[in-house]
């Protein structure tokens, strides 16, 4: 044992001083690095972007209720030291002498909010600031339109329930105000400490109490784990940060996944290249191997000499790889801190030992196969060079590397299906190429007898060493295909962002636009040269029955017999609208839609289809619903999908008008002003004092900067992910080049011309580059296909240009790459090719 | 003579390769005998099957047929492991190509099989052995950064480092120029005297068989004991 470790240190010592081990070693370092890299990143940005989430609900976790909760429920989480904090909300008519307004009432304790800021201004529309006070006992923060509407200033007292509040300060901004067009009374912010002393809670008010909940993740599961069964499904609601399924939410979840995408190509490109660098290292001890065996070395001392230097070169290289790695990844932080703010003081555990594990089990697996052969070559070798290895089977190595790439790829992803997809498009490749390789064969066959030209010099080397060729346009093809998965991935995701949010998205809303005020608020959006999207006519409707079943849409009292079993209601009235134009983003699923109703037959309703599958309704049913003292009875016809990721109103229920015409309307509608115009449109909205303008603006930035930043990470990592890709192409070409050694040293010592040698050189890799990348190109359709449609839930589009652009790609670069190395070969001399063969 | 022991017996050798065309065999049915010490020479073209014998009794190889024993083993029913440790124990070699790992020293190269063997101090003996080659001011250099006489010397002093008791020698001088082929001949055959060993040497150099004992002809997988001065043979060819 001894004996091999210091002959292993002796081989690894020497080896690694003359440059030996360092496509090895390179292959190690990259794959810990990128491993590395990626996931320390991804997890410092996903805590960003987590962080960035909890703020909109103003906590990691929030439990809404109808009713106060038991006190030690509170006491409970804060026992287990996890921060809490408090608000009630209702609607609440506010007083100011003859003024009044019905406000978006919220009550605070000290504490909130956990996450996120309060934001407030000192001119009524201006931009926000944050503040660390809270109002105090006493003390009233309310909007700017609340402002307005009482008609009171900073110091003035506004009347709320049964007492005298002094407005503090004019509130701009809270975390957790909800976006919804129809919500959209001016805010007013309390403390909860005078909510008693109000009287607003009394009998039949509807009042919300939140409960925030913020600290270790583990620790607010396990109150949950422990709160859960108290908890009534009728009157409680609990809500973390991952059930978050706003555009935001879902953004960040999809991005989430392409880290975990790319992280995974990541690890197969090491692997790849650290097979193909293993089996190099393995070639070169062919003769190391049959002289220790010669000079008596059983085959256990072989082993064990072999297996202990690859155990050098494996630590050796994470070493390297997670030094590089961790300052990769800090230099990267450093660059995109103004844009991405993650935390770089936090050091992350997971990440460093996925990137160990990664290494160890690529270089233990993916060495076995070539140190297996390398094991195998008999000591007969000293005495005939061209005995090889006796242990050549390509279906063990495929075994033995797929099954390593799969295993990888599962303990990193704990997600079999993207795993499984991955994994099968890589099966797919390889088989093909393997079947492409046999053809060439053929191809090369039928051209090589002819003449020694370039083309037929290139076309007779890849026919000859079709085996060797196949390994190599295996490799080729992962690696481009890996680098078009992650490219149009990142592609098509960014665009579907950006989709999301055009230039002119609508930054006001406006509702309670009654009939008459329609036509003037038009003509006043043309004057003002102001862009306004369509005006959409709703009533506020209680849906009382399916067919003949009645529902419930109140909750039941406390107190209360729990009502009798049956359809659950929306809990509260339902905005109705009515059209027979089909709303943009909006795609009938089911059904037909109403356009060409025929009087007499009943009144067609089309239902948004998430809300459709909750309350159980089916195409033909008849639903009811109370506008006012009327009754209104339509029949479903048609069932919509509707993209909520438009920040445009839609509706569950959009009804023939028919079935309306005696309800006078509100409408609401939306338009976009630029940054530079803001200060237009208190003159623009002048003359419609009782029209409800909501400002959304606030919200776009948020969600246009997230969006930003999520792209510009993904972005980062396509680069890092290129980087890589690009080092193992590298790698590739210069084990190939070590092949060709013996074969440009004959044609250049009998005398064949540099230029023609390097001309049948490159043609040989442009063409293994042009096939490569076709072949990536459809692996890549393939896997897109699976990628898009099972798991990033996107429509799925053809990629035809990469059809064109990959194998011209593969070409040009495999080309280029094989011509840096074959010039370098060629610029020396035949006598120093000669010597550089032994 | 007849007192000194069989190093080397072989009975009804023979040696069959697979081909595309069936079974070939490339040893006819060899016998013969070296005694202790004794020096030999295996002459013939390129091709009559010289090296294939030379596999076959240092054990390198697998026999197809009859017997060879080493120093009384039964080479022929040892397995791969077992000849392994034989060589270790018995056997040096020297090559053509001169086979020394290129990523170890001089030195290095020297103590492996010393290394291999189990054998105390390689270090010390290696250093000794190195003076005997005269290359003592080079121990720290790699084969690459040796001349192609160096390299050789170094190999020979690889061969010896373990006293074996039989040395093979494939074309030891077939990739030297005639003043370091000299050299190395004269150092080989030194070397050789001083330690008694038994040698096996093939060649096509009639020159350097001439200085063995007794010379053997391959001539189509069949060996025969040359009578005759070798200038005769090599004039007939």
């Amino acid at each position: 044992m001894g004996m091999s470790f210091s002959l292993a240190w002796r081989l690894f010592k020497h080896e690694a001083k003359r440059g030996e081990l360092t496509i090895i070693l390179l292959a190690i370092v990259l794959s810990v690095t990128s491993v590395l890299a990626l996931s320390l990143f991804s997890e410092r940005l996903q805590q960003a972007l987590t962080d960035r989430s909890a703020e909109f609900i103003a906590a990691d976790s929030q439990l809404r209720s109808r009713n106060p909760v038991p006190d030690e429920w509170i006491q409970e989480a804060k026992n287990r030291g996890i921060d809490t904090a408090f608000q009630l909300s209702t609607r609440s008519m506010v007083f100011n002498q003859n003024n009044l307004a019905l406000s978006d009432l919220r009550a605070v304790n000290t504490e909130y909010p956990l996450k996120g800021t309060i934001k407030i201004t000192d001119t009524p529309f201006a931009t926000g600031y944050e503040t660390q006070n809270r109002p105090q006992p006493g003390e009233v923060w309310i909007d700017s339109r609340l402002l307005q509407l009482l008609k009171v200033d900073i110091g003035d007292q506004v009347d709320v329930g049964d007492i005298k509040l002094t407005v503090a300060n004019i509130l701009s901004e809270i975390p957790d105000a909800g976006f919804s067009v129809f919500n959209t009374d001016p805010m007013l912010l309390m403390s909860s400490d005078d909510i008693a002393a109000t009287n607003i809670t009394g009998p039949g008010s509807r009042v919300n109490y939140k409960y925030y909940f913020a600290g270790d993740r583990g620790e607010i599961e396990s109150y949950y784990d422990w709160l859960r069964p108290q908890l009534d499904r009728e009157l409680h609601r609990w809500q973390s940060i991952e059930d978050d399924d706003s555009a935001i939410g879902r953004s960040v979840a999809r991005a989430e996944e392409f880290f975990l995408l790319a992280s995974l190509l990541a690890i197969i490109l090491a692997a790849v290249s650290i097979a193909v660098a293993a089996q190099r290292f393995s070639q070169r001890h062919f003769d190391p191997v049959a002289i220790m065996k010669t000079l008596g070395a059983s085959k256990q001392m072989v082993r064990r000499i072999y297996l202990i230097q690859i155990c050098f070169i494996t630590v050796l290289g994470i070493v390297i790889g997670i030094i590089v790695g961790y300052l990769l990844q800090l230099g990267v932080v450093a660059l995109l801190a103004d844009a991405v703010p993650v935390a770089i003081d936090t050091w992350y555990w997971r990440p460093v030992g996925i990137a160990v594990f990664t290494g160890i089990t690529c270089a233990l697996l993916f060495s076995l196969y070539p140190l297996l052969q390398l094991f195998s070559v008999p000591p007969l070798r000293v005495l005939r060079k061209d005995i090889d290895a006796t242990l050549s089977s390509r279906a063990l190595q495929f075994v033995f590397s797929g099954s390593a790439v799969f295993i990888l790829m599962m303990f990193y992803s704990g997600d079999f299906q993207i795993s499984a997809i991955l994994f099968a498009s890589g099966a797919l490749l390889v088989a093909s190429l393997v079947g492409m390789t046999y053809l060439l064969i053929l191809v090369g066959r039928k051209f090589g007898t002819s003449g020694i030209g370039a083309w037929t010099l290139a076309w007779a080397r890849i026919r000859r060493r079709a085996m060797g060729n196949s390994v190599q346009l295996i490799s080729f093809a992962i690696t481009i295909m890996l680098l078009l998965v992650v490219l149009v991935m990142r592609n098509d995701m960014v665009k579907q962002w950006r989709e999301q949010l055009p230039q002119g998205t609508p930054n006001y809303f406006l509702s309670n636009v009654s009939e008459t005020q329609k036509e003037g608020l038009v003509q006043r959006f043309e004057e003002f040269d102001v862009e306004y999207q369509d005006f959409y006519p709703v009533a506020r409707g209680r849906f009382v029955a399916v067919n003949d079943e009645n529902i419930r849409t109140e909750v039941s009292k406390e107190g209360d017999e729990p009502a009798r079993e049956g359809r659950r209601g929306l809990g509260r009235e339902a905005n109705l609208s009515w059209s027979t134009t089909l709303q943009k983003g909006n795609e009938i699923v089911e059904g037909q839609w109403h356009d060409d109703w025929q009087e007499g037959e009943p009144v067609p309703l089309s239902i948004e289809k998430e809300i459709a599958e909750r309350l159980e309704i089916n195409m033909g049913d008849q639903l009811t619903f109370n506008v006012g003292s009327e009754q209104i009875v339509a029949t479903v016809t048609s069932i919509r999908l509707v993209d909520w990721q438009t920040l445009q109103p839609n509706f569950f229920f959009v009804l023939h008008p028919k079935a309306m015409e005696n309800f006078t309307p509100t409408y609401i509608t939306s338009f976009h002003l630029k940054d530079s115009r803001k200060s237009e449109i208190s003159n623009l909205m002048a003359p419609y004092a009782s029209v409800t303008l909501f400002d959304i603006d606030a919200r776009i930035d948020q969600l246009r900067e997230i969006i930003d930043q999520v792209s510009m990470a993904v972005e980062f990592i396509l680069v890092l992910v290129l980087v890589a890709g690009s080092l193992v192409l590298i790698a590739q070409v210069q084990a190939s080049m070590d092949e060709r050694l013996q074969e440009l040293a004959i044609l250049r010592t009998l005398g064949l011309r540099g230029s023609r040698i390097r001309f049948s050189v490159i043609n040989e890799f442009l063409i293994i580059g042009v096939v490569a990348g076709l072949m990536a190109a459809m692996a890549n359709e393939f896997s897109l296909y699976l990628l898009q449609t099972q798991v990033f839930e996107m429509p799925f589009n053809w990629h035809l240009e990469y059809w064109i652009i990959a194998p011209v790609a593969g070409a040009l670069v495999v080309g280029i790459l094989g011509a840096i190395g074959c010039w370098r070969l060629l610029s020396l001399n035949t006598s120093s090719l000669l010597r550089k063969m032994v | 003579m007849s007192t000194t022991p069989t190093m080397i017996e072989t009975k009804s050798l023979i040696k069959k390769v697979n081909t595309s065309e069936g079974s070939l065999q490339i040893l006819q049915p060899i016998s013969f005998e070296v005694k202790s010490g004794e020096t030999i020479a295996i002459i013939g073209a390129s091709g009559s099957g010289k090296s294939t014998l030379l596999g076959l009794l240092a054990g390198l190889d697998e026999v197809s047929g009859g017997h060879i024993f080493l120093d009384g083993e039964p080479l022929h029913e040892m397995d791969e492991e077992a000849r392994a440790r034989l060589r270790g124990e018995k056997v040096g070699f020297i090559f053509q190509s001169f086979m020394l790992v290129q990523s170890l020293t001089a030195l290095e190269n020297i103590m492996l099989p010393a290394e291999i063997a189990g054998m105390d101090n390689p270090k010390e003996r290696a250093q000794k052995i190195i003076q005997q080659v005269g290359l003592e001011h080079r121990a720290h250099h790699f084969p690459n950064q040796l001349s192609g006489g160096e390299q050789q010397r170094v190999a020979i002093a690889r061969a010896f480092i373990t006293q074996p008791k039989i040395l093979f020698a494939d074309e030891p001088t077939g990739n030297l120029d005639s003043a370091n082929s000299q050299k190395v001949e004269d150092l080989l055959f030194k070397m050789n005297d001083e330690l008694q060993t038994t040698l096996v040497l093939v060649t096509h150099d009639n020159e350097l068989a001439k200085r063995c004992q007794r010379q053997l002809n391959m001539n189509a997988g069949t060996l025969t004991e040359v009578t005759q001065p070798l200038k005769v043979i090599a004039g007939g060819e």
